[in-house]
């Protein structure tokens, strides 16, 4: 279950970069979560509704942005889209789609990137 | 009147981890130590090594264990009179690169040559969190089934090191160690393979000899 520590690490990412651009409010925070970590998008945002309570993003609105899997194949040339078997994401088998050579290189998939937020910040200070 | 404003942000937390990860590795590699993260099934045999290499070795050894709740591998490892240091992960399925840093501080650096740390049993989450060790060590064994590979492969993948253990059992449970081999070696060609027994001693030199290996190489 580590949703919850991912989830708490993103609650501060957000509240230290709002906090740094002197936000009264935040309205929105856009999270890329690549397909091949070991975390399930819809218990990640379970979590963050749950944590952000109190906080600065109390109302704010969470977009989950899933990042598909790109690799490059150590077998072919191959440098692209993967194919990966989605149906379970503990089973994950990245596989190239040229082919089929499981021993590839991982481009993107891997990330939980805190992307964007908007914040609502009074007029004095903008 | 309120004003709306998008702020980029691109923290990846993923990445922050990575950094701290460095960070230990610069700590460890200050007083020249050489540290191999443990990862592997649950009841793999990960103590079990860990316990029969330090017995085996003259290098110094010290170790930290990750456990759940408890500080159980903490006291097994205790008992082989080498410096340890605890990690209680409350309800985390891993150990992480600030955890680490943690049990960094507590660890008599300057006395070691070696740093094992044991994670926490999961085939899983670990794939996600790098320590800042040197090297890193995949324990399975048979008896968690001869498809353990083909179900967790990112795991293997980021191996340095895999070792099947209880191949004494593989037999009776009806496993097929040298699927398990091969499984390994189709993710990932470079990586060598040990078969090992705690039990009967079998493939267990080999391990040694491995680490040795790298321990050279680094
Ligand atoms: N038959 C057999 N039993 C083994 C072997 N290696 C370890 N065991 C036994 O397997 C059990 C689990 O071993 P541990 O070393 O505690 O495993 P672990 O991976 O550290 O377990 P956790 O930390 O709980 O995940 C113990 O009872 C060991 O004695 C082996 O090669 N053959
Ligand atoms: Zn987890
Ligand atoms: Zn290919
Ligand atoms: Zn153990
Ligand atoms: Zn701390």
């Amino acid at each position: 279950m580590h949703e919850l520590s991912m989830a708490q690490a993103i609650v501060d990412t957000v509240l230290d970069a709002a906090e740094k651009n002197n936000a009264t409010e935040v309205v929105e925070v856009t999270i890329e979560v690549g397909m091949l970590t070991m975390l399930n998008p819809e218990q990640l945002k379970f979590l963050l509704d749950v944590i952000v309570e109190d906080t600065l993003l109390e109302n704010a609105e969470i977009i989950i942005e899933d990042v598909s899997v790109e690799i490059k194949c150590h077998g072919c040339e191959f440098t692209g889209l993967a194919n990966t078997d989605g149906s379970d994401h503990y089973l994950t088998i990245v596989l190239c789609p040229e082919c089929g050579e499981r021993n590839v290189e991982i481009l993107t998939g891997k990330e939980c990137n805190v992307k964007t937020i908007k914040i609502e910040k009074s007029d004095e200070d903008a | 009147m309120h004003k709306v404003a998008e702020v980029e942000v691109q923290h990846d937390i993923m990445v922050a981890n990575r950094k701290l990860a460095r960070k230990n590795q610069r700590i460890l590699d200050k007083d020249r130590v050489f540290s191999v993260d443990v990862v592997g099934a649950i009841g793999s045999g990960k103590t079990s090594l860990i316990e029969a290499i330090i017995d085996a070795v003259d290098y110094k050894i010290g170790v930290i264990a990750g456990d759940v709740i408890s500080k159980y591998d903490a006291g097994r490892f205790e008992k082989h009179d080498v410096p340890v240091v605890g990690l209680n992960t409350g309800k985390e399925c891993h150990l992480d690169a600030h955890l680490v840093e943690h049990a960094l501080h507590d660890m008599p650096l300057k006395d070691i040559d070696v740093l094992f740390i044991e994670n926490v049993g999961n085939l899983i989450c670990p794939v996600d969190f790098d320590l800042g060790s040197h090297m890193r060590m995949v324990v399975i064994s048979v008896t968690e089934g001869d498809d353990t590979v083909e179900k967790h492969p990112l795991i293997f993948q980021d191996a340095d090191l895999v070792v099947i253990n209880k191949v004494d059992l593989a037999e009776a449970v009806g496993a097929d160690d040298d699927k398990m081999v091969s499984d390994v070696n189709q993710l990932n060609p470079e990586v060598q393979v040990i078969k090992t027994s705690l039990k009967t001693g079998t493939g267990f030199e080999d391990v040694i000899g491995a680490i040795n290996a790298f321990i050279n190489d680094n």
